[in-house]
């Protein structure tokens, strides 16, 4: 499988009050394409920093992010927002729809943007509202709608846009066993039908039971890196 | 970056609509104080306007027109002996110009009013009895005897305030004294053919109309010569206001000399121009500090669903959302806000000055009878008007203040950095 994600020598430092802060140290890492990998670690160890940084939301202080060929410093902030649209997906913590919009609309929302044609972008909204288990609710708002239900609209807004990585910080953290084994289970499925290369942050032990790689990072730095299963 | 991301107009105009109607009662209380705001603006500029209108109409069919011809020293320096010595040819050729107007050949004088029992200096105006505008007027308030009528060369009509003074009734003989350049004075006898009463001080007390040709005497008398029918002036009363400055250039070129001046009634009241520019001015402070308030209830509602979205901002920006179109979406909320904020406040202003532009409102509890501005007077019952312009013009500086109200809070919304956002 060929290398979709390329981080070399990332560094992040920040200060907090008068404190600098060293949140990622000299990491190193290759993600090839299709893999769903998890970060793990502690609560402050650098997962969603981490995370921040190969979405294009945060900048490293130093080292270089190669995503799909393109190096991500390399490129203006307008030109990130686009690259963002069309080769990353996102899953939040907490929900993260526009409360305004449908789930459906939420769905289309990314390919609207994308600039996708109504009929091809609500076909694919439904299809994967179907897959997440929520063809029923696609009208109802997000305040409407229960916290799984929200974060499994997340996950099918994700995916309908056909991004090459999905970052997922902690999706299931917010979530109860049965809605977390769910939404997990329909992640796994997706990423392995689709092909798509997920990228999450968990505390969640029932991850090291579906990923296929697990990262652990400790004080920003690797710790270890272990294949689970292929 | 070859893909390009696109946000179709409907789905801008579909969220910012959707936003807009998020907190129904912020909106609601916004949208009614701006409309009530505006509503209140357009009422009094109807107003103002209707007043302004009324007082300049009224000092042009109770003064001298719209455009007058006069001697070039008459205004500053009005005397008996400044008068225009050819009024006919100077007729003959402004009917030749088709002026869309009345012509109205006019002496002025001023004179002492004398009776057996009482002098009065008064200003006598000798007219054309048929024709001039002033008949129109001043016919229909005769309390007593007629209008005046050539079979009567030496009838006059004289307000009912001079009456009372110089003590006369409907035929009582009255004795016209005119003084003259180098001294001397010109004695006429004059019959009083009607008294009128308009309710106007100015005109009750100290106005004689005359025929033209009784007034001539005085002129004749001063050296003029009968045949070429001297004159003070000729008051213009255009048909189309609008066409007041256009007539003033093109006559002030062809018969501005040395000893005649053409002037339009803003030369010939100043003091009611200045009247009206410092009211204007103090209206305008006014329309200032409502739009003011407009402003800043947008602006706080606007800013406030915006420091309300920083979160979902945050995660627009990180689906991917450029900073262009978050400020075209915040943008369009504040479009959206003035426009409804400009329809119902047309509708609440615009039904009070339909209401008030057919019924009037009646101040003459405020103005006393008689009461002038200015040099001219306001018709008691005021009914609103407002012009083509100013609908358009109040429309463009409400919505352009409402929507340049919206450009802090959309910089503001856009400015927000999608990490920080998602983490508030």
């Amino acid at each position: 499988m060929s290398i979709l994600l390329k981080l070399k020598d990332i560094e992040k430092y920040y200060t907090q009050g008068e404190i600098q802060v060293h949140a990622l140290r000299d990491i190193n890492l290759d993600v090839a394409e299709g893999e769903f990998a998890a970060l793990v670690g502690p609560s402050g160890s650098g997962k969603t920093t981490l995370l921040n940084i190969i979405g294009g939301l945060d900048v490293p202080s130093s080292g270089s992010i190669v995503l799909n060929g393109i190096n991500l410093s390399d490129i203006s902030s307008h030109d990130l927002s686009k690259f963002r649209l069309f080769q990353i997906g996102f899953i939040f913590q907490a929900y993260n729809l526009v409360p305004v919009l449908s789930a459906l609309e939420n769905v289309e929302l990314v390919m609207v943007l994308q600039g996708r044609d109504k009929k091809e972008r609500t076909e694919r909204a439904k299809h994967y509202l179907d897959i997440v288990g929520l063809a029923s609710m696609m009208d109802r708002r997000p305040s409407a709608l229960s916290g799984g239900q929200q974060q499994r609209v997340a996950v099918a807004r994700a995916l309908a846009a056909g991004p090459k990585l999905v970052l997922a910080d902690e999706p299931t953290a917010n979530l109860d066993s049965e809605n977390a084994s769910a939404l997990l289970d329909i992640m796994f499925k997706l990423a392995k039908e689709e092909q798509t290369t997920f990228l999450f942050s968990t505390h969640d032990p029932r991850v090291m039971d579906v990923a296929h790689r697990i990262i652990t990072l400790s004080d920003g730095i690797i710790k270890n890196d272990e294949i689970h299963f292929q | 970056m070859e893909q390009k991301a696109h946000l179709p107009f409907s789905v801008f105009m579909m969220l910012a609509w959707r936003n807009l109607w998020r907190h129904k009662r912020r909106t609601i209380i916004t949208l009614s104080s701006i409309a009530i705001g505006f509503g209140l603006t357009v009422f009094s500029i109807g107003m103002q306007d209707s007043g302004h209108n009324n007082m300049v109409d009224n000092a042009i069919n109770m003064g001298d027109g719209h455009i007058t011809i006069q001697h070039s020293e008459y205004l500053h320096s009005p005397a008996n002996h400044r008068f225009l010595s050819d009024g006919k040819s100077l007729i003959e050729s402004l009917i030749n110009e088709n002026i869309n107007a009345q012509i109205a050949p006019r002496i002025s004088l001023q004179i002492l009013a004398s009776t057996a029992h009482n002098a009065v200096g008064a200003a006598m105006q000798g007219i054309e009895i048929d024709n001039d505008p002033l008949r129109k007027l001043v016919e229909k308030k005769i309390i007593k005897g007629t209008w005046l009528s050539a079979d009567k060369p030496r009838g006059v009509i004289i307000g009912d305030g001079m009456a009372r003074k110089l003590k006369v009734k409907i035929g009582s003989k009255i004795v016209i004294i005119a003084g003259k350049k180098g001294g001397d004075s010109e004695s006429q006898l004059a019959r009083v053919q009607g008294i009128f009463r308009s309710g106007i001080d100015e005109l009750d007390k100290f106005l004689i109309l005359s025929p033209l040709d009784y007034a001539s005497k005085y002129l004749i008398a001063e050296g003029g010569v009968e045949e070429k029918k001297p004159l003070t002036r000729i008051a213009i009363f255009l048909n189309d206001d609008k066409s007041m400055e256009s007539w003033k250039n093109i006559l002030s070129e062809k018969y501005d000399t040395q000893e005649v001046s053409v002037l339009d009634w803003e030369d010939m009241l100043p003091q009611l121009v200045q009247y009206i520019v410092i009211d204007d001015m103090g209206a305008y402070i006014m329309q200032f500090i409502i739009l003011l308030v407009i402003v800043f209830g947008i602006i706080n509602t606007v800013l406030m669903g915006v420091l309300e979205r920083t979160r979902e901002f945050g995660l627009l920006r990180a689906l991917g959302m450029s900073k262009n179109y978050l400020v075209y979406m915040v943008l369009l909320e504040t479009v959206l806000l003035s426009f409804l904020s400009v329809v119902i406040g047309w509708t609440v202003g615009g039904s009070v000055h339909l209401y008030v532009a057919t019924y009037g409102i009646d101040f003459s509890a405020m103005i006393p009878e008689g009461t002038t501005f200015a040099g001219t007077f306001m018709d008691p019952i005021v009914y609103s008007e407002l012009s083509g312009d100013r609908i358009f013009q109040l429309t463009i500086i409400v919505f352009v203040a409402t929507l340049s109200s919206g450009i802090y809070p959309a910089i503001k919304a856009s400015r927000i950095p999608p990490i920080e956002a998602l983490k508030s």
